[in-house]
């Protein structure tokens, strides 16, 4: 349908206000919410994630997206709502404790969104009790830690010892990311996955919540 | 040979027998943390770098200590928080809040920085001249406007800039301008500029946005360096790689940037066309590596970036690092031309 190529063409151009009429067009017309958002929104998101991924596009790039996948969504929501229509999973995300950076977490955050799952933003200088205690009581399958300094990277390990303490560790995954993270940090803290960009993150999240459905 | 004609002489690719020159960087984290590491520093090793004292007339307005916990106001007006003594913090809240960037005028351009007395500087330079005297500005546009404006929001406003954005660019390139221009009358050695420009695998905004509003920046800073027989360095944070063959093409004479995030191999086409200033590795060898790392981490930077010059050794002395290994580093740079 060609409305929904336009909605994803314009979404990766970051034209927030076309696309919000173009999903207003959309609703007009009585193409269902969830197409909508699959084969507009998300089609659109996946590609840039897939830009981002190879370093086609960058991160302004995938701000603009992101807002105009927002002003999309927004006019959705109620909709799919009605519908019944549930996330592909729910995340809870934070950089760690002792961090005010926050760039490469919120990019994670906008990839998730973008890939149709629903994020918990924890915000920054998250401490481990934090990130357990919103797993639990928002029912998250997965936890995202993000952290740019050296020295606040060992609190992820942190928050892998607090999910076992607090008996959830089965339950849930645990990512990790930010510049000075690595893969052998991932494997000696326990964690399950590191990534090195934000859409992969996005990809192995959906991974992790499709693998748990 | 002085420090100032070792620094030249490597800047210059004619270093052929003295040492490889050495600067230190360190946080007031380092001097509260590690006091004793930083006393055998400075007894052990001459540094080639320094500055003039310099006496503004005017002071800009800040408020707070900009390396303690709290609050504090940069010259422009800039509000960082900071959870963490000894380091800097992050901007949280811009000045600029409109899209359009109509409340532009909320911003205090430092024109007090301007207010130094050149006889002064001299004066002061004329003291130090054995050593290669930097500048006490140092100009930051890519960086200052985040902190202006925020991070998110100033990328996204730079995909389709707002007029009175542009008018603000411009309004902060001529106020550099001014500054570098009074600067480069001196009698420093070099200017030198800032911006971090790479995140961990490449640019943090799009090549296209960097060559149309920043490189035109820098190439006139650089070239006010020139005309005045300066040098000038830049520091830029990340993997830049994609812009390395650039800045020396707009003549940068040298850069101080994460190495090994962009893997010192990849540098080696540029070995002999800039000087590499420093780093060696912060994110894992100063704070995890073994003293034979260090070694083995600058003996790959002088293996693959020296010739007769282009390679300065430095280091940042900061939150996670070892004190042995910063050490270690001015070791190794020390013998490495003896091997």
């Amino acid at each position: 349908m060609s409305i929904l190529n336009d909605i994803s063409e314009n979404l990766q151009k970051g034209k927030a206000k076309i696309v919000k009429e173009l999903v207003q067009q959309a609703i007009s017309e009585g193409i269902p919410a969830q197409d909508i958002l699959e084969q507009g929104l998300l089609a659109g998101m996946n590609i840039v994630g897939d830009k981002f991924k190879k370093n086609e596009v960058f991160v302004p790039e995938v701000l603009v997206a992101a807002r105009a996948m927002n002003m999309g969504s927004g006019l959705l929501k109620p909709l799919l709502a009605e519908g019944g229509m549930k996330a592909v999973g729910r995340v809870c995300i934070g950089t760690v404790k002792g961090d005010l950076h926050d760039i490469g977490k919120n990019l994670v955050k906008m990839m998730m969104e973008g890939k149709g799952l629903e994020v918990v933003d924890l915000g920054t200088d998250v401490d481990p009790e934090t990130y357990v205690k919103t797993a639990i009581d928002q029912n998250c399958q997965i936890i995202c830690c993000s952290a740019l300094l050296t020295t606040t990277m060992p609190v992820m390990g942190e928050v892998v010892k607090e999910a076992e303490k607090a008996g959830i560790r089965d339950k849930v995954k645990i990512m990790i990311g930010g510049a000075p993270v690595t893969e052998a940090f991932c494997r000696q803290i326990g964690a399950d996955k590191y990534t090195a960009d934000a859409a992969s993150a996005a990809d192995a999240a959906v991974e992790f919540c499709r693998a748990s459905a | 040979m002085t420090s100032r004609e070792r620094v030249l002489s490597t800047l210059n690719f004619t270093n052929t027998r003295e040492r490889v020159p050495r600067q230190l960087w360190s946080l007031p984290w380092a001097n509260e943390h590690c006091p004793e590491m930083m006393a055998q520093l400075e007894r052990d090793f001459e540094w080639d770098f320094n500055g003039p004292d310099t006496v503004l007339k005017e002071y800009p307005a800040t408020k707070g200590d900009p390396y303690t916990v709290g609050e504090y106001v940069d010259e422009w007006g800039c509000v960082f928080t900071n959870i963490h003594r000894g380091v800097i913090g992050e901007v949280k809240q811009p000045i600029v809040e409109d899209d359009d960037w109509s409340d532009m005028g909320r911003v205090h351009i430092p024109e007090e920085v301007l207010s130094f007395d050149i006889d002064q500087v001299n004066r002061s330079c004329e003291q130090k001249q054995d050593k290669f005297l930097f500048a006490a500005c140092c100009p930051r546009p890519f960086e200052q406007l985040q902190f202006i404006r925020g991070t998110a929001n100033l990328y996204m406003d730079l995909m389709d800039p707002a007029p009175k954005l542009l008018e603000f660019m411009k309004r902060m390139h001529d106020f550099y301008i001014r500054l570098m221009e009074k600067w480069a009358k001196t009698d420093v050695d070099a200017l030198n500029m800032m911006d971090d420009w790479g995140s961990q695998n490449d640019l943090l905004i799009n090549p296209r946005l960097w060559e149309e509003f920043f490189a035109p920046m820098y190439r006139d800073y650089i070239d006010i360096a020139h005309s005045h027989g300066k040098k000038i360095f830049m520091h830029s944070d990340g993997n830049i790689l994609r812009i390395i063959p650039r800045l020396i093409d707009l003549g940068l004479d040298a850069v101080n940037s994460q190495l090994f995030c962009m893997g010192v191999e990849n540098l080696a086409p540029y070995k002999g066309k800039i000087t590499f200033w420093g780093e060696i590795d912060r994110q894992h060898f100063l704070p995890e590596g073994t003293e034979a790392d260090i070694d083995r981490a600058v003996d790959l930077v002088y293996r693959t970036l020296w010739q007769d010059g282009g390679c300065i050794a430095q280091c940042e002395f900061g939150p996670g690092a070892k004190p042995e290994n910063v050490y270690r580093v001015y070791k190794a740079w020390e013998q490495v031309r003896n091997k």
